[in-house]
């Protein structure tokens, strides 16, 4: 058993680790442990030169399994399978072990115990490692096709875009016609470009495009099969309601977003004079002489921003976030108010001006044509009320600008510049089991990483329902949603993980527990030797593990998790080397 | 080579396009001007908002670029233009620049970056503090492998007529390595001792600390590591090399057939050195006077020779030199030089006491009688030969010692510190006086001299003129005649010139007869030892040649870099220190009685401090620590540019930004007060590759508690031309804030802003974040820094959001939050225009909103923020969108290539 020939690398991760934990020690004591054949410290270990000194050190030695103990499996658990690979080993004979998010990090202010800590960690994964049996990646044939589901701008162009690269593309649309929120807005900014012109442009490549078929009024309800070869059945509403099974590698969900509705009250809304910026730019674009409000000249206009957007932590349901478009939007709405005619003062209520990069141009510009900006304290928000005998409405608000004077502002109109918010899609996300964030939007896997990732394989977000953006921006996490669905489907194969649960058929007597508690759909009922019993489909099981616990007949094991090696990880923990 | 996609660049934005157009089965291929992968991003700290270390996120995306199937990589290259093959496609020109280390052999062990002797700022660590010039980028780099940084050879090395690494010993001495510095100089010629006295140190005229305070004293640095080895008691055993079976004679013993002797020694062969006089060495021995280059030395320096078994014969003339073949000497060398006095053509020249000086140097040198005492000495003659006679026969007691010389002071061809050191001495000079005849019976008494008017025809030959009127007469017991000196070839029976020098191939220094060449001052008449030592160096690199039967071309000799830019050395002098030159050695007495050398060795002391002076013009010093010290033989100092040519479907530019010079904004006094620094320097301050191991100010290494930061440094400000908001500044110094306060928990950190945008999805929570940890946040932009005695900083700003008013401040530290311009070599990559850049000289979008990262190129595209400052998550967002329409344009190039393709069969 203990012919195991093990390298243990240690990582300092500059000082991450390295300033808490005593590696050299660990190394040290590790390096005893039966079926070590090599332990070592590395500045980086994920560096180059660490990933050849592994593979030098199993060709030289002849490895059978790695431990590498640095940060979590999350960052570079596909890194090192590679090195495995690269090293001649199996790449499922490695092991990670987190000594760094869950030690050093931890324990900074105790040396010695994460020094103990991480030995504990790494001789328990030294132990899981000796248990390993060489295991091979299951590889599906992918389907060169995709599905986006969300026929606004970011959806429109991925199709567009997926079509592109060769893939055939399935665009399912809730309403009844294509575009979004772009269709219904003229100028747009930085560009001018008129919005529903752009979705027009885009919508009849789209329809032209052989490899691209169209749905509207149609919803994703149900998704089944595994990574790289999903069945997606989509409800359409046609003279009747049909279901469609479309079988797809990919799907990019553009779902987009809602604009904030403020509560009855909030900032003034509900009262006659304050409006939404949504409702404020189709009064301005509308406009086809001076600026007016329900047949009123409106000749003071203030914005107020933050409505519905970093609202304080301690307020429940609170939108913490930013809607990263709603500054650039107002300085660019007082830019068209500017372009009509007849003078209107315009004053913008504002905590930040947050027009980053060319957006600072709409600032500047909206500045010089002589829009006022009062910067509000944070914590006092600016107080509308409408005295209903007078019709007037007023502002008040502290300027820190000003030294923090309050004043009040008779004005003709409020325009709220109300944020973006997660669109209620409850049905879809329950359908593709999507992850949902803090703040209410899809989560990918890593903002870096992998930022169009979902934690469900071959699923992709874009767009608004990831968080706010705007226009290029949105197309920008479109396309880049195309290209990691190319990046998996052009191959034409895909690799998943062994990591899966099976079944050890004689012991099996179906009881069916397993199969209730799959989250996955992947277990069946089959027959074998004459008996019912539990199978599990390798490309539907995600090795969670769950049916595991619950095998009354413990039947079940996990393949790289097994009983055995679990029971011997926690004999390493408690300081037993399992030889 | 053929491609589907050529990445610019392999920042973060890069290495995602190639990575997924890789992964599409796309073959791509990188290109990036450092020697590691990875762009500005593996050199931060940690990113916003996850707080993720750089490193963690960077370093499996670069070991994945370069170790995909899909995806070549060029490190250390430069794109030098793209231009379109017509077909929809793209041909480019790369430039892979020499890493001078084969990357192949080489483990990344850093054994050259510990023996390098030359440091300069390490722009990996925002200079703040040095790198060697072989180095390995930083410690994660990808590949790990080490370069040498080589802006081209120094003005010292590259002016020495002999070869002589200068700046590498000058760089070897300052290490301490007096041993090494001596073997360095050993490479081109045996004569450390003889050149550390008697060369006339073109290298320090041309030394770039000249331009500064003064020159490096070059020379003498030599003669310091001379001395010391001589100085020991026992030359270390030298390595007898093993004799290769050729013979090699050498006919004469002077710089060029010492040097050319101890190189073919040095290759195996057998040499042996003929020598006519009594003694060898040449002029070394029979010309320079001891009292700048005692005969001691000399014999030191040729007991290099002896040692490593040359074999020397005195006193020996050699007549026909294919006599020597004939005697089984596979080839000769004639190196006799020009020991042949030149006459004046006067009345009374034939007079007793009419001698050359030639003849009288030699004499003297030799120890043979020569009468002085008392008597009145005249030296005709304006050149160093002329001086040497008339400082000697001050030594050997002379009455008094005239010198006449045709040049003017300012035009005698001698060098000014001999004349000055002659006049020192109390040496009579007649500048602008020629001969007109010596008087006296059998022996001479007077000579009688006119003016000379001038002494050069406008084409620059000798043609001297007289005013005839103008004449004196001096008188005079002894006349020493130094009016030049000629070869003495005749007994060669070989071609010459018309001066009777040796006529050979200028290059090869081959004679008519192949076996013989020829060298030194018998070819080009008098010169400097220098010349004739790098005439023996070629004479023996092309007798090894030719005798391994090898083409006689220049080809790996003297193969050197261009001279470096002196302007632009001294533009790298930012900041220096004033260091003054030595002073002079020389000791002068106004009456000298022997031949004690006028100048003394340097102290150890003096070498270091004069040795701190480089400038290392060239970077690398061409010192060979790095060679002696790579186990792998992987350095190779000989590697040039090469020059690669590329087809490619599509372009992705990945150049990223650059950083706003944060020295633009003088008012911050960045550059001027040492604890301002720069966004970009305090990431380095804490990333986990940290320079110091922990946060400490530059200026005094004080451990800062009370740290400023100031937004907008470069940014949305009309007075630098940028109107633009850098998007990233407000983030970066808010992670700072917090890091700042994880590493210094006592510290306070206060925030001067404009607006914190923090526009991203959790952004403003992290800004929140910091806020609740304690960064205090002011709004208002800082009018001014200045310093105090201590180091602090005083910051002016308006409080607006206060009571108003001009409010001073005093920090320990103040960070910079620069902001981003663009990378503008990016345009030059194109035909003049092709590619559009924006306003503000990003690169273009045709379609922003639809078509993000295409330019108005079709085929090529943009990634990241070459586009437009973008942060990290953005960047690869924009990338993604880059490579989704590259892959379409791939596909498309495709579809258009396989139809015609069936055409053309």
């Amino acid at each position: 058993m203990s012919a195991r020939k093990i390298g243990v690398y240690v990582c300092q991760c500059g000082g991450n680790i390295g300033d808490y934990v005593d590696v050299d020690r660990v190394v040290e004591a590790i390096a005893k442990e039966p079926g070590v054949e090599v332990a070592r410290t590395a500045m980086f270990t994920c560096s180059d030169s660490t990933q050849q000194e592994i593979i030098t050190d199993a060709q030289e030695r002849g490895l059978d399994g790695l431990v590498v103990a640095s940060c979590s499996p999350k960052l570079h658990t596909y890194t090192f399978r590679d090195v495995a690979r690269r090293a001649g080993m199996n790449p499922f004979q490695y092991t990670q072990v987190n000594v760094r998010e869950q030690c050093s990090w931890t324990h900074t202010d105790d040396h010695a115990g994460a020094t103990e800590k991480a030995l504990r960690l790494v001789r328990a994964g030294v132990n899981r490692t000796r248990l390993t049996d060489p295991l091979e990646s299951i590889v599906v044939e992918t389907t060169p096709k995709s599905l986006v589901v969300g026929g606004g701008i970011a959806g429109l162009r991925a199709a567009l875009g997926l079509a592109e690269v060769g893939l055939s593309v399935f665009l399912v649309e809730k309403k009844e016609r294509l575009g979004g929120w772009v269709s219904g807005f003229k100028e747009m900014y930085p560009h001018g470009r008129n919005g529903g012109e752009l979705v027009a442009g885009l919508e009849s490549a789209v329809r032209a495009h052989p490899g691209i078929t169209v749905f509207t009024n149609a919803e994703l309800i149900a998704k089944s099969g595994s990574f790289g070869n999903y069945q997606a059945t989509l409800a359409v509403q046609g003279e009747q309601l049909e279901t469609i099974q479309v079988d797809v590698g990919s799907i990019v969900v553009t779902t987009g977003f809602d604009t904030y509705q403020p509560d009855e009250g909030e900032f003034g809304f509900g009262q006659d004079g304050v409006v939404t910026i949504a409702e404020f730019k189709q009064m301005v674009e509308a406009a086809d002489g001076p600026l007016k409000y329900k047949g009123r000249p409106v000749k003071t206009l203030a914005y107020v921003y933050c409505v519905g957007s970093r609202q304080p932590e301690y307020e429940e349901g609170a939108n913490t976030y930013c809607s990263r478009y709603c500054c650039n939007a107002g300085a660019h709405a007082a830019l068209q108010v500017e372009a009509l005619p007849g003078k209107v003062h315009q004053y913008h209520f504002y905590r930040d001006m947050r027009t980053y990069g060319t957006f600072e141009l709409l600032y500047s510009e909206a500045l010089e044509k002589g829009s006022a900006y009062i910067k509000y304290p944070d914590q006092e928000p600016p107080v509308i009320e409408r005295d209903q005998a007078s019709g007037r409405v007023t502002v008040t608000a502290r300027d820190l600008l000003s030294e923090g004077e309050e004043f009040e502002l008779e004005v003709d109109l409020v325009v709220l510049m109300t944020g973006m918010v997660p669109r209620e899609n409850e049905g879809l996300t329950k359908a593709l089991k999507l992850p949902v964030g803090q703040s209410g939007f899809f989560n990918e896997i890593h903002p870096k990483l992998r930022p169009v990732e979902t934690v469900v394989d071959g699923v992709y977000i874009a767009g608004c329902c990831q968080a706010p953006r705007n226009l290029s921006e949105s197309v920008q996490s479109g396309l880049a949603a195309v290209t990691q669905s190319a990046a998996i489907l052009k191959r034409g194969t895909a690799e998943l993980d062994p990591l899966v649960a099976t079944v050890d058929l004689d012991v099996c007597e179906w009881c069916g527990a397993c199969q209730d508690t799959c989250p996955y759909d992947a277990i069946s009922l089959d027959q074998h030797a004459g008996k019912e019993v539990a199978v599990i489909a390798k490309t539907a099981c995600k090795g969670c593990g769950g049916c595991v616990p619950v095998c009354p007949a413990n039947a079940i094991d996990l393949q790289g998790y097994t009983d055995a090696q679990i029971r011997s990880m926690i004999d390493g923990m408690l300081g037993v080397s399992c030889a | 080579m053929k491609y589907d996609a050529l990445v610019v660049g392999s920042g973060i934005g890069g290495m995602e396009s190639a990575l997924k157009l890789g992964d599409m089965g796309y073959k791509v291929l990188v290109v990036e001007k450092e020697s590691s992968v990875g762009g500005r991003m593996i050199l931060l700290s940690k990113v916003f908002p996850t707080l993720d270390c750089a490193s963690c996120i960077s370093t499996p995306k670069m070991g994945a670029t370069i170790h995909h199937p899909n995806i070549d990589v060029l490190t250390y290259s430069q794109v030098e233009s793209i231009r379109s093959d017509g077909n929809g496609g793209y041909h480019a020109r790369v430039r892979q620049n020499p890493k001078y280390i084969d990357e192949a052999a080489c483990t990344g062990c850093r054994l050259c970056e510990m023996a390098c002797n030359v440091a300069v700022p390490d722009e990996f660590n925002a200079d703040m503090v040095s790198r060697r010039a072989a180095y390995i980028a930083f410690p994660q780099a990808v590949p790990k492998k080490a370069v040498i940084d080589r802006a081209g050879v120094s003005p010292c090395s590259y002016e020495c007529p002999a070869g002589i690494k200068a700046h590498g010993y000058v760089a070897r001495v300052r290490s301490g390595q007096c041993d090494e510095a001596f073997e360095l100089v050993l490479e081109s010629t045996p004569l450390v001792g003889s050149l550390g006295r008697a060369c006339y140190a073109p290298c320090q005229d041309e030394c770039t600390r000249g331009e500064l305070e003064g020159a490096l004293p070059i020379r003498q640095l030599k003669r310091f590591i001379a001395d010391r080895r001589y100085g020991k008691d026992a030359p270390s055993n030298p390595q007898l090399p093993e004799w290769n079976g050729s013979k090699v004679a050498v006919v004469g013993s002077g710089p060029a057939g010492l040097t050319a002797a101890w190189q073919l020694a040095r290759k195996g062969y057998g040499v042996k050195i003929f020598e006519a006089a009594p003694q060898p060495g040449g002029m070394l021995r029979l010309g320079i006077p001891a009292y700048r280059l005692p005969n001691q030395v000399i014999d030191d320096d040729i007991a290099n020779l002896t040692a490593i078994g040359v074999a020397i014969e005195t006193g020996t003339k050699i007549g026909d030199p294919s006599r020597l073949l004939e005697d089984g000497w596979n080839a000769v060398l004639l190196a006799t030089g020009t020991h042949r006095p030149v006459r004046l053509r006067v009345l009374g020249e034939d007079k007793q006491g009419v001698t050359t000086a030639l003849e009288f140097l030699r004499a003297v040198k030799l120890g043979e009688p020569v009468e002085m005492e008392g008597k009145k000495v005249l030296v005709v003659g304006g050149g160093n030969v002329a001086i040497d006679a008339a400082r000697t026969a001050r030594r050997l007691g002379a009455a008094s010692v005239d010198q006449v010389s045709l040049e003017s002071c300012d035009e005698m061809p001698a060098h000014d510190f001999e004349v000055e050191e002659a006049k020192a001495e109390g040496i009579t000079l007649h500048d602008g006086w020629g001969i007109d005849h010596f008087d006296g019976g059998e022996r001479v008494q007077t000579a009688g001299l006119k003016r000379c008017t001038c002494v050069f025809d406008p084409d620059g030959c000798f043609a001297p003129e007289y005013d005839e009127k103008m004449r004196k007469t001096l008188e005079c017991d002894l006349v020493i005649v130094a009016a030049g000196m000629g070869a003495d070839t005749e007994a060669f029976a070989l071609q010459t010139n018309p001066n009777r020098t040796l006529k050979v191939d200028s290059a090869t220094l081959q004679t008519a007869r192949p076996e013989i060449f020829a060298a030194g001052d018998a070819v080009t008449g008098p010169s400097m030892i220098t010349q004739a030592v790098g005439q023996g160096r070629r004479a023996a690199f092309m007798i090894d040649r030719f005798l391994e039967g090898a083409a006689l071309d220049s080809a790996g000799f003297e193969d050197n870099l261009p001279r470096v830019d002196k302007l632009e050395v001294l533009r790298r002098q930012d900041v220096y220190d004033r260091r003054e030159p030595l002073e002079s050695h020389a000791v002068m007495n106004a009456a000298p009685v022997d031949f004690a050398e006028t100048e003394t060795t340097l102290t150890e002391a003096e070498a270091l401090e004069a040795t701190s002076r480089c400038l290392d013009c060239g970077v690398c010093s061409e010192c060979h620590a790095c060679v002696d010290a790579c186990p792998a033989d992987a350095v190779d100092l000989a590697m040039r540019p090469e020059e690669i040519e590329v087809d490619t479907a599509s372009v992705v530019l990945a150049t990223g930004f650059k950083l706003f010079p944060a020295d633009a904004k003088p008012e911050y006094g960045y550059g001027k007060y040492a604890n301002v620094i720069t966004g970009m320097q305090m990431d380095r301050l804490l990333a986990p590759t940290r320079p110091f191991n922990s946060v400490l100010r530059p200026g005094d290494g004080k451990v800062p508690d009370n740290i400023a930061y100031i937004m907008c440094t470069g940014s949305r400000d009309d007075t630098v031309d940028n109107p633009l908001c850098s998007r990233i500044c407000c983030m970066y110094s808010v992670k700072h804030n917090q890091l700042v306060m994880g590493a210094l928990p006592l510290a306070d950190v206060t925030v001067h802003y404009m607006d914190v945008r923090a526009v991203g999805k959790g952004y403003d929570e992290f800004y929140q974040q910091a806020k609740d940890m304690g960064a205090m946040f002011i709004k208002g932009r800082v009018a001014k820094i200045t310093e105090k005695e201590d180091g602090n900083l005083i910051v002016r700003y308006e409080d607006v959001e206060g009571d108003g008013g001009v409010v001073e401040a005093e920090y320990d530290m103040v960070v910079l939050a620069v902001g981003v311009q663009p990378n503008l070599e990016v345009a030059g990559l194109f035909e003049d225009g092709a590619l559009a850049l924006d306003d503000y000289f990003y690169v273009g979008e045709a379609d922003e909103d639809l078509d993000p990262g295409r330019t108005n190129l079709p085929g090529v595209f943009v990634a990241g923020a070459a586009s437009g400052v973008k942060d990290i998550p953005d960047s690869i967002l924009h990338a993604g969108a880059a490579v989704a329409q590259a892959a379409a344009h791939v596909e498309r190039h495709k579809a258009m290539a396989e139809p015609k393709a069936k055409v053309t069969v």
